[in-house]
């Protein structure tokens, strides 16, 4: 982890919703693993005051550039969107733990889900199984087809999509497509996502139901993104539902079974 | 020049503060932050048992501010002894834990553990957490309390002894002197703002308990104001704090008359914010042929 003024590199919509921001790394804070995010100061003035996590999409370890995906939603991502190339950005990270710790040591069927700007990590997840040799099965959803990112690295993935109006792909959200997996297809499966929060809670469901384990990346605002303010808090099972873990640095990456869920 | 600054006759190498719940227990920064840069590293608030905090969300931007209900969330004094401590003592830096309860009772108690502790340079009563239902702020409002907490306090260590206060009161300088009239060595102000956002299309506050307590760049101009009246109401010294992310922001408080500063929300915007405003108070200073903090303190009558 470290704090350092980077270029980018690009920065270009890969949809008509979703951007891609790729700017140049610095090697002594450490290679970005996928589920790990980074914080960036948006503006130099005083609004908007914190800066906002964005989990990584990609790593170029030859290149030394990462990438970052995100949606425009309020006046930080506005601010960001307006950045060109050769800008600098203030960054810190690598935040959090990651989705590879968490891999299963044993052949399984993996399952890697996603839904709206869930999808940059884990493409980076599909990527670097790819890399690894590892099979699975990508599945991720959007509102509609205009929304669904196009890239190089995303159609090397072989993914299953899904639009909520039936526009492109399968019509429904990647848990129309999680039911209709076979059991023979799901032995020892183990599903990793991340996205909105109806789409997590979906995949700890189909996970629990049949016994699966389901990793999920979990999203909160943060304010320091290092594990010192206890504002990103997320509510876990520990303690008999009435303790708290730290999206920043207890996750994002949590094992579902340990979030207390409240709703779909 | 000299930039040490004396409290209850104890000295802090230099007058920037990292204020508690900003920087956790220091070891959250450790990658990040030059600590040599830092005269005293204020806690996280440390109460009698672990707490969990409140329930979420617990932090919402606003306009160049930040509302916060954590809501004391902290490991406990005996997991902070066992814990944390080792870690602190490592630090070049003054280590002020900051020290909340629910009753007078609490605050004694967490005290008398960290009495033995090796390595804590002093103490910082928070009497003014507006996030809890005991405790906290409902001691910093009442001037007979503060007095009376503090008097207990004192009896019960030799190290300097801080008291936070609140800005939520008709005149925090009557708290301020019940303070020091308890035997503070110092006073610190000022804690949150007590503010609500509430969510329109929800019809109801964002926060669960309603309120929480409002800090950053948008309520400095008023912890200016209440340090400079609190420090013309009080001979002790006072730490100024309240939306301070530059070396402007900090000499701000110094010449309203604060001997030290503490940098809170900023530390969340830019963690290595204490070295470049302990670099912009010694150009100031040396600029202004300035040798000492408190000579700061006589431009403004």
């Amino acid at each position: 982890m470290k704090q350092f003024i980077a270029k980018i590199i690009s920065h270009a919509p890969v949809s008509d919703c979703f951007h891609e921001l790729t700017f140049a790394w610095d090697p002594r804070a450490g290679a970005p693993l996928p589920g790990q995010f980074c914080t960036l100061r948006v503006s130099p003035y005083t609004a908007p005051l914190l800066r906002r996590p964005f989990a990584f999409s990609s790593y170029d370890e030859q290149a030394l550039t990462a990438s970052i995906m995100y949606k425009k939603r309020g006046p930080a991502t506005e601010l960001l969107s307006g950045k060109a190339n050769g800008d600098s950005l203030d960054v810190i990270g690598p935040l959090g733990n990651d989705f590879i710790s968490v891999l299963p040591k044993s052949t399984s069927t993996l399952f890697l889900v996603a839904g709206g700007t869930g999808f940059g990590p884990i493409v980076f997840l599909g990527l670097r199984l790819k890399k690894m040799g590892l099979p699975f099965t990508m599945v991720f959803g959007c509102k509609t087809k205009s929304q669904v990112p196009r890239f190089d690295a995303l159609s090397s993935l072989n993914p299953v999509i899904c639009t909520d109006d039936g526009s492109e792909g399968v019509g429904g959200t990647p848990l129309t497509v999680l039911e209709k997996v076979k059991p023979g297809e799901r032995e020892n499966g183990v599903v990793f996502s991340c996205g909105p929060s109806p789409l997590l809670y979906g995949c700890h469901e189909w996970a629990n139901k049949r016994g699966l384990e389901c990793f999920v990346s979990i999203e909160q605002t943060m304010a320091c993104g290092v594990g010192a303010c206890m504002g990103c808090a997320v509510k876990i099972t520990d303690a008999g539902g009435s303790g708290y873990a730290r999206a920043c640095t207890d996750g994002p990456v949590f094992n579902s079974r340990r979030i207390a869920w409240t709703s779909a | 020049m000299d930039f040490s600054v004396t409290i209850g006759g104890k000295k802090l190498a230099n007058p920037v503060g990292v204020a508690s719940g900003t920087f956790g227990y220091g070891a959250e920064y450790e990658q990040l932050v030059d600590f040599s840069a830092i005269g005293a590293l204020y806690t996280k608030a440390v109460t009698l048992e672990p707490r969990p905090g409140n329930d979420i969300p617990r932090i919402i931007e606003t306009p160049s501010g930040l509302l916060n209900s954590i809501g004391l969330a902290n490991v406990g004094v005996d997991s902070f002894i066992a814990e944390k401590m080792p870690q602190c003592r490592k630090y070049p830096c003054a280590i002020v834990v900051n020290v909340a309860g629910a009753t007078a009772g609490d605050y004694a108690a967490v005290l008398e553990k960290l009495e033995p502790c090796r390595g804590i340079w002093g103490y910082e009563i928070n009497v003014s957490c507006p996030n809890v239902k005991h405790g906290g702020m409902a001691f910093g409002t009442d001037p007979a309390q503060v007095q009376k907490l503090t008097k207990d306090l004192r009896r019960r260590t030799k190290r300097p002894l801080v008291v936070k206060l609140t800005p939520n009161v008709t005149d925090i300088t009557v708290i301020a002197k019940a303070a020091q009239e308890g035997g503070a060595d110092a006073v610190s102000c000022i804690n949150t703002l007590v503010g609500m956002v509430i969510d329109v299309a929800a019809k109801k506050p964002v926060l669960p308990l309603g309120t929480g307590g409002l800090s950053g760049p948008a309520i400095r101009p008023v912890g200016v104001a209440m340090t400079y009246a609190v420090s013309r109401a009080v001979s002790i010294p006072v730490i100024g704090m309240g939306g301070i992310s530059s070396a402007n922001d900090a000499l701000q408080y110094l010449l309203a008359g604060a001997s030290a500063i503490q940098i809170g929300t900023a530390n969340f915007v830019d963690p290595s914010t204490a070295s470049s405003i302990l670099a912009g108070i010694r150009e100031y200073c040396e600029k202004e042929k300035v040798s000492q903090i408190k000579d700061l303190h006589r431009f403004i009558s």
